[in-house]
C-alpha cells in the first residue's frame, strides 16, 4: 500500500498522539529476498515426526507409569495406548529411514554435510552462537541461511537420540514375538546394553529428553522469528523465509 | 553301576523299561508320564509313544550331580516336581550316582563312589551342576573333599556326555555373583567353554523343565533346542508376560498400586509394583510349582526375573518398574529427575524470553525514532520505490 492510495490520506491514519507501539516501528530498509530452504519432503517429515513424537510421549508416559486406573469397564486402555504407541513408533521409524535417504537426496540445507559444522569458520561461529544465546554478544550473531552451527549440532543430537529411542523401543517390542525377525535382529544387542532393564531405562529417560527439547525448540524458533523478523516459524510450513538482500550469509555458497 | 551307593542301582545295563517293571510301575502310568512329558516338550501328545519306546529301550543313564556354591534350593525344587515325581524321576528314570543332598553315603565313601562311577561311565554320564564356581583367592570359598569347586567341575565335565547347568548359580552365579561379587562367583559356562551346556534357568527353576529335558536327551540322544543363554526353547521360548493369567488386567489398565489396595485383592496386574514378567522368559505361568499349586504371580507377588542373567543387579529394585539411576538411588527415580530438568527448562525459557524482551526494548530505544510526517500519526513513511 502506498501513501498516495491510503484511504485516509497521505502518510497514513489521521493525526493523533504517537502510540507506544507505533512509535518505534522502523522503516523497512533495503531489499529482502525469499530463500527456499526446506523441500516439501523435509517439511512433511518434520510434521509427521512431530506428531509421532507427541503421541509417543503421551502414550509412553502412560505405558511407563499407568497413572490412571481402569474402572469397572476400562475398555483395554493399555492395549489402546500401546497400539497408538507402536503405530506412532512405526511412523517415526519410517520417517527416520526416509530422512536418512534424504541426507543424500535433499538440497544443500538438508544433506549430510549440513548436519555438522565442517569449516573452521563454522566451528568459530559455534562459540559465537553460544555467546549470542547467552546475550553476551548482542548483535554479532553469525548469519546463516540454513541452520547455524549450534542448531546443526542440536538437531544432529536429536537425530542420534531419536535413533537410540527407536532402537531401544524395537528391542523391547521384539520380546513379545521371540520367533520374529525384530527379536532376531535386535536381541543380540541386549547384553551390550547391560541387560533389558538398562534398555528400558534408556528408552524411558529419552522421553524426558524430548519433553525438554520440544519446549526449547518451539521457544527458540519463535524467538528467532521475533528477533530476525524473517518468518522463521513459517519456513517449516512454506519452505522458505525472508533474508535481507544486502547481508552476506556464512553458508551462501556452501 | 560300580560303586553306586544305592543298592538298587547295582544292575549294569538295565534299561529304563526293565527298571520300571521291577518297580511295579503300571503301563498306564508309564504311558501317562510319556504323554505328559511330550506335551511339556511342546511335541504334542502324539509324540508320547515314541518317547515310551525310546525310554523302554534306553539304558538308564548315570547322572553325576555336583552341588557347588549354592543353597540347595534347586534340589528342593526338583524334589517337589509334580509329574513325574521324585520317585519315578530320580530312582526309576535316572541312576543318580552322586548327589551331596540325596545320597546316603558320606565322606570318603561318597567320593570314591563318584570317582568309580565317572570312570566306569566315561563319556556317557550326564553331568548336572547346581551352584556357582568361586574363583577369588584360588577358589577357596567352595571346597568339597579338600578340592576347589573349579577343579571338581573341570574333572567331571571332562567325561560327561552332556552338561546341564541347573539354576541361576550354575547359569551365571546368582546372588553370590551380584555386585560386588566378593567370592568371584561365575557360572558353569564361564569355566567349561566350547561345549554346549543346557541351562535350566531360574532361582530355583521349574522342576518339570529338567525332567522334560532329560527325557528329551534320552529319547532323541541330544539336548533340546536352546536360546542364546542355553535355555531350552520349549520352556523359555516365551515371556511370562505373554502367558500370564493376569495379562487381561494389564491390557485393561487395571493395576495394583500398593500390595494392600483394592486392586491387589482383585488380583490385578502387578506391573506397577515392579513385575518383571514383561522382560522375563520362563514357563512359570504354565508349569507352575508344587504339582501346579501356585507360582509367584499367582500368589500375588511380582516376578523378579530370576531366569534372566544377572537378575539380582539388573532386575532390582524388585518392587519398581525401572532400575535406580546410578549414584542417585531409587528414591530419586528418572521421572523425578526428568520432571525437574523439564521444569528448569521451562523456567529457563521464561527467563531467557524476558531478558530477550528487555534487550529488544533497549535496542529499540537506541534506534533513531522516525519522525512521522506532519499529520502522519504513527504510520511510518512508505518506501519510495514501491
Amino acid at each position: 500500500m502506498t501513501s498516495t492510495s491510503h484511504p485516509i490520506g497521505p502518510g497514513g491514519p489521521a493525526p493523533g498522539p504517537a502510540s507506544f507501539l507505533g512509535r518505534g516501528i522502523p522503516r523497512p530498509i533495503g531489499e529482502f529476498r525469499w530463500v527456499y530452504l526446506w523441500g516439501l519432503p523435509l517439511r512433511a517429515m518434520h510434521w509427521i515426526a512431530a506428531i509421532s513424537v507427541l503421541v509417543l510421549v503421551v502414550t509412553g508416559l502412560y505405558i511407563g507409569n499407568p497413572y490412571f486406573v481402569g474402572g469397572i469397564e476400562p475398555g483395554l486402555i493399555m492395549t489402546k495406548f500401546r497400539f497408538a504407541h507402536y503405530l506412532a513408533a512405526v511412523c517415526l521409524a519410517t520417517t527416520a529411514l526416509v530422512r536418512v535417504y534424504w541426507l543424500f537426496a535433499g538440497n544443500r540445507f538438508e544433506r549430510l554435510k549440513a548436519l555438522f559444522p565442517v569449516r573452521v569458520r563454522d566451528i568459530k561461529n559455534l562459540f559465537r552462537m553460544v555467546k549470542f544465546y547467552l546475550m553476551m554478544e548482542k548483535d554479532k550473531a553469525p548469519h546463516y541461511l540454513g541452520h547455524n552451527p549450534l542448531q546443526q549440532l542440536n538437531y544432529t543430537l536429536v537425530f542420534v537420540v531419536a535413533a537410540l529411542e527407536v532402537l531401544t523401543g524395537f528391542i523391547m517390542f521384539g520380546l513379545a514375538w521371540p520367533t520374529g525377525w525384530i527379536f532376531k535382529a535386535t536381541s543380540w544387542l541386549v547384553p551390550w546394553f547391560g541387560g533389558i532393564q538398562n534398555v528400558r531405562i534408556i528408552h524411558h529417560s529419552i522421553t524426558w529428553f524430548f519433553l525438554i527439547f520440544i519446549p526449547a525448540h518451539i521457544y527458540l524458533s519463535f524467538r528467532a522469528d521475533v528477533i530476525e523478523g524473517g518468518g522463521t516459524v513459517s519456513s517449516i510450513v512454506t519452505g522458505g523465509r525472508f533474508f535481507e538482500a544486502d547481508e552476506v550469509y556464512e553458508d551462501e555458497d556452501a | 553301576m560300580h560303586g553306586s551307593t544305592h543298592p538298587s542301582h547295582l544292575i549294569p545295563g538295565q534299561t529304563i523299561g526293565d527298571r520300571l517293571l521291577e518297580r511295579g510301575v503300571s503301563r498306564r502310568d508309564f504311558i501317562a508320564f510319556c504323554r505328559n512329558t511330550a506335551i511339556l516338550l511342546g511335541l504334542g501328545s502324539a509324540a508320547g509313544p515314541r518317547i515310551a519306546r525310546a525310554l523302554q529301550a534306553v539304558r538308564r543313564p548315570t547322572v553325576i550331580w555336583l552341588e557347588l556354591q549354592e543353597c540347595t534350593g534347586c534340589v528342593e525344587s526338583i524334589l517337589r516336581s509334580g509329574d513325574p515325581t521324585i520317585g519315578n524321576l530320580l530312582l526309576d528314570v535316572i541312576s543318580l550316582d552322586y548327589s551331596d543332598t540325596l545320597m546316603a553315603a558320606a565322606g570318603h565313601q561318597a567320593e570314591q563312589a563318584k570317582d568309580a562311577s565317572m570312570k566306569a561311565n566315561m563319556g556317557k554320564y550326564v553331568l548336572v551342576v547346581t551352584g556357582s564356581v568361586p574363583l577369588e583367592e584360588n577358589g577357596i570359598y567352595t571346597m568339597i573333599a579338600g578340592r576347589t569347586a573349579k577343579s571338581i567341575l573341570e574333572e567331571a565335565a571332562e567325561g560327561a556326555a552332556a552338561i546341564v547347568a541347573l539354576g541361576a548359580c550354575a547359569h551365571w552365579g546368582s546372588v553370590q555373583a551380584a555386585r560386588p561379587n566378593p567370592t568371584g562367583a561365575v557360572g558353569v559356562r564361564d569355566i567349561i567353554k566350547n561345549r554346549p551346556i543346557l541351562t535350566i534357568a531360574g532361582c530355583p527353576p521349574v522342576p518339570e523343565v529338567i525332567t522334560a529335558s532329560l527325557v528329551h536327551y534320552l529319547t532323541f540322544g541330544k539336548l533340546p533346542e536352546a536360546d542364546g543363554e542355553g535355555r531350552p526353547l520349549f520352556a523359555y521360548g516365551a515371556r511370562i508376560h505373554d502367558q500370564c493369567p493376569r495379562r487381561g488386567h494389564f491390557d485393561a489398565g487395571q493395576f495394583v498400586h500398593h500390595f494392600d489396595d483394592a486392586g491387589a485383592r482383585q488380583g490385578w496386574c502387578l506391573y506397577e509394583v515392579g513385575c518383571k514378567g514383561p522382560q522375563t522368559f520362563s514357563p512359570c505361568p504354565i508349569f507352575m510349582w508344587n504339582e501346579k499349586t501356585s507360582w509367584p504371580i499367582g500368589a500375588g507377588h511380582p516376578c523378579i526375573g530370576c531366569t534372566e542373567p544377572h537378575f539380582w543387579d539388573t532386575m532390582s529394585p524388585f518392587y519398581h518398574r525401572l532400575p535406580g539411576v546410578a549414584g542417585y538411588g531409587i528414591e530419586r527415580d528418572i521421572d523425578r529427575i526428568g520432571a525437574t530438568l523439564a521444569g528448569l527448562t521451562v523456567a529457563g525459557i521464561a527467563t531467557h524470553a524476558t531478558l530477550t524482551a528487555v534487550q529488544k526494548a533497549r535496542r529499540r530505544r537506541e534506534l533513531p525514532v522516525i519522525q512521522s510526517p506532519p499529520g502522519g500519526g504513527g504510520m511510518p513513511p512508505q518506501r519510495e520505490e514501491v
